[in-house]
């Protein structure tokens, strides 16, 4: 019965195994979104234009408040459709869990910028420098680096999130298993080993995070 | 070495999100948790059916044909906005789905039954007077009629929908549910499979199934309909049934 249900996984394996790439591009693609949105709509939210803050605060609003299943659902049959997109599943997926992310990695910045001390603007302004200037070469390598904990955070919650690509039908980890559940009739056995390959990645990422948290940590600095 | 492998990721970037959109070659979605009719071999390739004979077709009357494994309850949209061009996958026809889309003459009619324990002795009469749990599965004429029939006639079941039939047949071998009412072809499947499940008895009216195809693709379907004619008439649709259809009645 145990050899039957570990037949069943090995001959699965491959097969999943490939999902697993589909997965990380989902999950890379989403937080590289997330990056790109995420830095300046954090110093909008600080330094920026009240009108700018307030359409940020709306998207913030929106994406932290909305599920991710229904901003799927919306996306792949809505809103990509009247832009007269064709995009794929899993760019789909890609960019709802990148614009979701987005939202959350502001705040993330924007909590990080926010516990520098105060004075460092000033100090900079002392020495002749500008605003830009200042954030882009003070400001923000400092918060980048202090985000990284909360942002390794956000990457096992994508990892998870990404899983939500079975409703749009992208071939990612768990649409694959399913799909070999429904041909195997062992849900409860590929279910649990699923669930452990999350685990493991999970491990990982997060393990290379905390290295690349303490190569940059900067010296003698404590926040 | 670096601007190689940066060459391959941009290619295969573009590659998944291009979509679907390639003209001549039709998108056929499948539900690949549907088995016989559609599902994912061994190797990750669809199978099925309903892929066989959709290959038949489009190699008969000459047009390109790839199968996408799609969400069941979301697979009529799908069409209509044009993520995909086609279903043949067990889908039934009903006059809901006809608003939608159009569908090709019918190529199969399938009876519904109630899935019950191996060593069960409940009948379809019983299962119906239980007040018992009872899974069906999401997005199915079938499911619909029963969740209609068992709101009118008062009947008190406790019916819990679930995404695929297999998941169905699991549900009622752990015990979860009494019974689980589907096509008979995926319940055939799972006996054929060994599981630990029988058929109770028969449930609802038959059903046709049909290719379903956008309003305004006429050509696509003008076409589809000669190439089904063609494969039901060919002795390859006997060898079909008998590849895939367990025990058909």
């Amino acid at each position: 019965m145990i050899g039957q249900k570990l037949l069943v996984i090995l001959d699965a394996f491959p097969y999943i195994l490939q999902g697993a790439g589909v997965t990380l591009v989902i999950v890379a693609g989403a937080m590289c979104i997330g990056l790109l949105i995420g830095i300046p709509f954090a110093l909008i939210q600080i330094y920026g234009h009240p009108l700018l803050k307030a359409i940020v605060g709306f998207y913030v609003w929106f994406f932290r408040g909305v599920p991710i299943l229904i901003l799927m659902f919306l996306f792949y049959f809505g809103v990509f459709e009247l832009l007269g997109l064709n995009l794929s599943a899993l760019a789909t997926t890609a960019i709802v869990l990148g614009m979701t992310s987005a939202a959350y990695q502001s705040q993330i910045f924007r909590g990080a910028i926010q516990s520098l001390p105060q004075g460092q603007l000033k100090a900079a302004a002392a020495l002749g420098m500008g605003k830009r200037q200042a954030i882009s070469s003070i400001i923000l390598p400092q918060a980048i680096r202090t985000s990284i904990p909360a942002w390794s955070n956000e990457y096992s919650i994508m990892l998870k999130d990404s899983a939500l690509a079975y409703v749009v039908g992208a071939m990612d980890m768990f649409t694959r298993t399913h799909f070999v559940a429904s041909r195997t009739y062992e849900h409860l056995t590929l279910f649990i080993f699923v669930g452990f390959l999350y685990l493991v990645i999970t491990v990982i990422g997060v393990k290379i995070l905390a290295k690349l948290e303490k190569k940059l940590r900067i010296p003698g600095y404590t926040a | 070495m670096l601007k190689k492998n940066l060459t391959i990721l941009v290619a295969v970037l573009s590659l998944c999100f291009t979509g679907t959109a390639m003209a001549q070659t039709v998108v056929n979605g499948i539900d690949a948790n549907y088995p016989p009719f559609a599902y994912v071999d061994k190797s990750g390739k669809p199978a099925g059916f309903d892929v066989d004979a959709m290959n038949w077709i489009a190699k008969e009357m000459g047009f390109e044909v790839v199968h996408k494994p799609m969400e069941w309850s979301t697979i009529v949209q799908a069409v209509v906005s044009k993520k995909i061009d086609t279903v043949m996958s067990g889908m039934t026809i009903t006059t809901e789905r006809q608003k939608q889309v159009n569908f090709s003459t019918p190529y199969w009619t399938v009876a519904n039954v109630f899935v019950v324990k191996e060593d069960s002795d409940l009948t379809t009469e019983q299962i119906i007077a239980s007040k018992g749990r009872v899974g069906y599965q999401a997005g199915t004429s079938d499911g619909k009629h029963l969740v209609e029939e068992n709101e009118k006639e008062k009947w008190g079941l406790n019916l819990r929908q679930y995404d695929s039939a297999p998941q169905i047949i699991t549900e009622v071998m752990n015990g979860r549910i009494i019974a689980g009412e589907m096509n008979m072809s995926p319940a055939q499947d799972a006996i054929a499979k060994g599981k630990a499940v029988k058929i109770a008895g028969v449930y609802g009216v038959k059903e046709d199934f049909a290719i379903a195809i956008r309003h305004e693709d006429k050509e696509l379907e003008k076409t589809i309909n000669e190439g089904l004619k063609r494969l039901m008439a060919d002795p390859y649709w006997l060898k079909l049934k008998a590849k895939y259809i367990k025990a058909e009645k």
